[in-house]
């Protein structure tokens, strides 16, 4: 039986209908229409779902959309300010760390938390921030250079 | 995620509710923590029948309160909290603890809980078998009050635990070791993201050069639960702990162990690395003393 909650996604509040078992992905993706954020193993195997809940980068397949209730979620869509790409998207662009493209928000979404509680971060920072995102196009080489050149950007 | 379908999502705000809960559903709840693991339970077939969350988020129980008697660290501390306590990270007595959290990925160490890490009873988690290194008790509540279960009873089974129907757990109590003790954690894992192959901790205290008291604890499907091996601990108390010992003391694990065979290794190969990854974790936490 579905039940009445609200969601705070991009700092709106959205009231909806979910279904107990829906995982915040699947509301993401199929009630608000913010199809940024991808499905991809959707066992929490890939990191393509990634957003983060307070701060925090998590995988929204595993979470329940009944579990975040008026916990403040940010997805690909909510990064960019007044326009202006965040120094992440715009790093990515820049380094050429989009290939496919399929693991790149979630990418960013991991790589947002490290750069928010390690500005100057080093080479291993980055390569374990982004240990639970796979992507099967670049070798992450090209991501890794982008989280660094956001980070030198942003400082 | 679609698992399967729910009738309900409770969020309960009180220990009394959920115990209600748990009594009015019974076989049909299933008590939910960080929710991690949900799909690896049903990618196994293990949630037949279960039709009813109980999220325990509110109920608060993540705080870790570090004291004379060890570590006591609230059910729903997430893994990235717990290695952030500073004691987790610098003390050689809870290496094996520090070890183990440094294996997931952000996402995971976000979302799981230490609660459900232990109530999962998966033989392939990493934190029981640290925790079996370490010693401690798990706090239950129920109608019947609150008890303690030492880890050595807790796990009873493959995803199975010793929690009686309308029980859950509130708390991990981590015992403090005595001065002059060390602890450490290795996985064998194909990723990053992987369940163990074979994992195994240790603590040891020694004194003089003496091995006062040695606790080996293997997990990552060497059984059907994580378990510690007495033969290992028999031959390494008492001795001056030599390279030629801790290698006898990987043997001797093997004796103690049945490993499972899956599409992540054979049993033959996980005895051997049980051997190997015993003696590395033991040089390990030696390094760690003083």
């Amino acid at each position: 039986m579905k039940q009445l909650i609200s969601l705070d996604i991009n700092g709106e509040v959205h009231e909806l209908a979910v279904a107990p078992q829906d995982s915040l992905l699947q509301v993401l993706r199929e009630e608000l229409g913010l199809i940024g954020t991808k499905k991809g193993c959707d066992t929490g195997g890939c990191g393509c779902c990634t957003v983060q809940i307070d701060g925090q980068a998590v995988y929204s397949c595993m979470t329940y959309a009944m579990s975040v209730q008026d916990k403040p979620v940010v997805t690909i869509e909510g990064i960019a300010n007044n326009g202006k790409l965040d120094p992440l998207q715009q790093a990515f662009i820049d380094a050429g760390a989009v290939q496919c493209g399929y693991c790149t928000c979630g990418t960013i979404m991991a790589a947002r938390e490290l750069l928010a509680s390690v500005p100057d971060p080093d080479e291993d920072q980055i390569r374990h921030a982004i240990a639970g995102n796979l992507c099967r196009c670049t070798g992450y080489q090209k991501i890794v250079d982008a989280i660094k050149l956001a980070a030198t950007n942003s400082a | 995620m679609s698992l399967t379908t729910l009738d309900n999502y409770f969020l309960p705000g009180s220990g009394s509710e959920v115990i209600e809960l748990l009594q009015e559903y019974g076989e049909r709840a299933m008590l939910v923590a960080g929710g991690s693991f949900v799909h690896g339970l049903a990618a196994r077939d293990l949630l037949p029948g279960i039709d009813v969350f109980i999220d325990i988020q509110k109920l608060g129980l993540a705080d870790v309160t570090v004291g004379s008697e060890g570590l006591q660290i609230g059910a729903m501390t997430r893994l990235a909290q717990l290695a952030k306590v500073p004691e987790v990270q610098d003390a050689p007595e809870w290496g094996a603890a520090k070890d183990a959290l440094r294996y997931p990925p952000v996402q995971i160490m976000n979302t799981a809980t230490v609660g459900g890490n232990i109530a999962a009873a998966c033989p392939y988690f990493d934190l029981p078998t640290a925790f079996l290194a370490i010693g401690g008790n798990v706090l239950a509540q129920s109608n019947a009050g609150t008890r303690e279960i030492s880890l050595d009873d807790f796990f009873t089974g493959l995803f199975e635990n010793s929690l009686g129907q309308d029980e859950f757990i509130t708390e991990l109590a981590l015992s403090r070791p005595v001065p002059g003790s060390a602890s450490a954690f290795i996985k064998l894992e194909t990723n990053a993201n992987d369940l163990a192959i074979v994992n195994a901790a240790v603590q040891i205290t020694v004194e003089s050069g003496i091995c006062q008291s040695a606790r080996v604890a293997l997990g990552g499907g060497v059984n059907e639960i994580p378990l510690r091996s007495a033969a290992a601990e028999k031959l390494l108390k008492g001795q001056s702990l030599t390279d030629a010992l801790l290698k006898e003391a990987g043997q001797a694990v093997q004796a103690d162990i049945s490993p499972m065979a899956d599409h992540r290794a054979s049993a033959e190969y996980r005895s051997a690395m049980a051997r190997v990854l015993t003696e590395r974790a033991l040089h390990r936490a030696i390094t760690r003393l003083n």
